[in-house]
């Protein structure tokens, strides 16, 4: 069996990024996109210890709140299971503590936002914690999803196949995704997601093309689109090879 | 990953994998589909409604002599490949 | 056990048998005080 798959991008950024794959089966794709989304492991506080929690919010509050945060997660091999990493975080109101006000040990693993608010402090208020990241993967729980906003949609070939018809009042077509005309990728945005924007007074015929997918997909910051989609990849492959490994005993 | 077979003969293998889900099974059950001596291919994360029992159960049938665990461990192959050469294309493209 | 009294906001010890009540200025309503031990919570 040779797999001939072809990847390429639509849009691309940092965080966020539209790419189309050829040759795929929807088992696979759907794999892919699972594996994003639960089997990717992150970093994120797991425990909080509070030395002084003056706010109006209970400890187990705040200690779901900065489990939340999104962080930077190294690179694999970097960080080995059992390994902890402490962040640090002393506010005293009135202020509002920021998920950048967290102090990492480890410059690997920091917050992936400065912005993301914990709690607003009043006067005389404080906050100090210290707390514990560990790695681990979205299926145990949501604060180790790495991937947030994965899915994929079919690649939509679209034919001009006529003329609509002179006098005759032109139904909006609305498409989503991102669709083919003559070898050419248009994401549906450019287009207002009608196709009458695109093609006026003609006539087009829309079809799905199979075995292509477009994928969409957005991180928490922890990595780039690119180690997320890799990793998941991976994840696949090292429980392909335990599988196999395991069938041969 | 842990394997029990819970039902076995020349040509139809139930097995239970452990510790998976519809991420993996989904994945292997299309591969093994693709082989052509599978004629049939499917798995069950929750069989009978069973009580308790909540690991998938893959269940393959094989013609033409093949033995189904062999066909198992081409697909756990071929998956493997798959990755491999998405994870490529991929980084091609990146 | 240390409370803090609503009235006079100073720091009262109660004892078995003082009643709630607080010493200095006689006042009936105490506040508990957060322990200040450190807390672990897990991240449910």
């Amino acid at each position: 069996m040779t797999e001939e798959y072809d990847v390429e991008f639509v849009e691309r950024e940092d965080r966020e990024a539209r790419f189309l794959v050829r040759g795929v089966t929807p088992a696979f794709a759907n794999g892919i996109r699972r594996a994003m989304i639960a089997d990717v492991p992150t970093m994120a506080i797991d425990t909080v210890r509070f030395v002084e929690n003056s706010s109006v919010m209970f400890d187990e509050q705040l200690a779901l709140r900065l489990g939340l945060v999104p962080l930077t997660t190294p690179p694999v091999g970097e960080f080995v299971e059992d390994d902890t990493v402490t962040l640090s975080i002393d506010v005293e109101g009135p202020a509002t503590a920021y998920s950048g006000n967290l102090v990492s040990s480890d410059s690997l693993v920091q917050p992936a936002d400065e912005n993301v608010p914990i709690i607003d402090l009043k006067d005389g208020q404080r906050l100090e914690a210290e707390a514990e990241v560990v790695l681990d993967r979205g299926k145990n729980h949501a604060k180790h999803q790495g991937g947030v906003a994965v899915g994929y949609r079919h690649l939509q070939r679209v034919e001009v196949v006529g003329d609509v018809p002179e006098f005759e009042e032109p139904d909006e077509r609305i498409v989503r995704g991102v669709i083919e005309d003559d070898g050419e990728l248009v994401p549906t945005s450019e287009f207002d997601h009608d196709l009458t924007n695109r093609y006026p007074d003609q006539e087009v015929a829309i079809e799905d093309v199979p075995n292509a997918f477009v994928f969409h997909v957005e991180t928490d910051g922890s990595f780039t689109v690119e180690e997320l989609v890799t990793r998941a990849a991976e994840t696949i492959e090292a429980r392909a090879t335990e599988l196999e490994e395991a069938v041969q005993l | 990953m842990e394997l029990r077979v819970t039902e076995s003969s020349e040509n139809e293998l139930s097995i239970e994998i452990a510790g998976e889900d519809h991420t993996f099974m989904n994945v292997l059950k299309g591969t093994l589909l693709e082989h052509d001596d599978v004629s049939a291919a499917t798995y069950d994360v929750n069989p009978e409604q069973s009580g308790g029992q909540t690991e998938p159960i893959l269940t393959i049938k094989t013609e033409g002599g093949v033995d189904p665990l062999n066909a198992l461990e081409e697909a756990a192959v071929d998956v493997g490949e798959k990755a491999v050469a998405f994870r490529n294309a991929f980084e091609a493209a990146a | 056990m240390s409370y803090k009294c609503s009235r006079c906001k100073r720091d009262v010890q109660l004892d078995e048998y003082g009643g709630v009540r607080c010493p200095y200025c006689g006042h009936r309503v105490l506040l508990k005080e957060r322990s200040r031990d450190v807390k672990e919570v897990g991240v449910q």
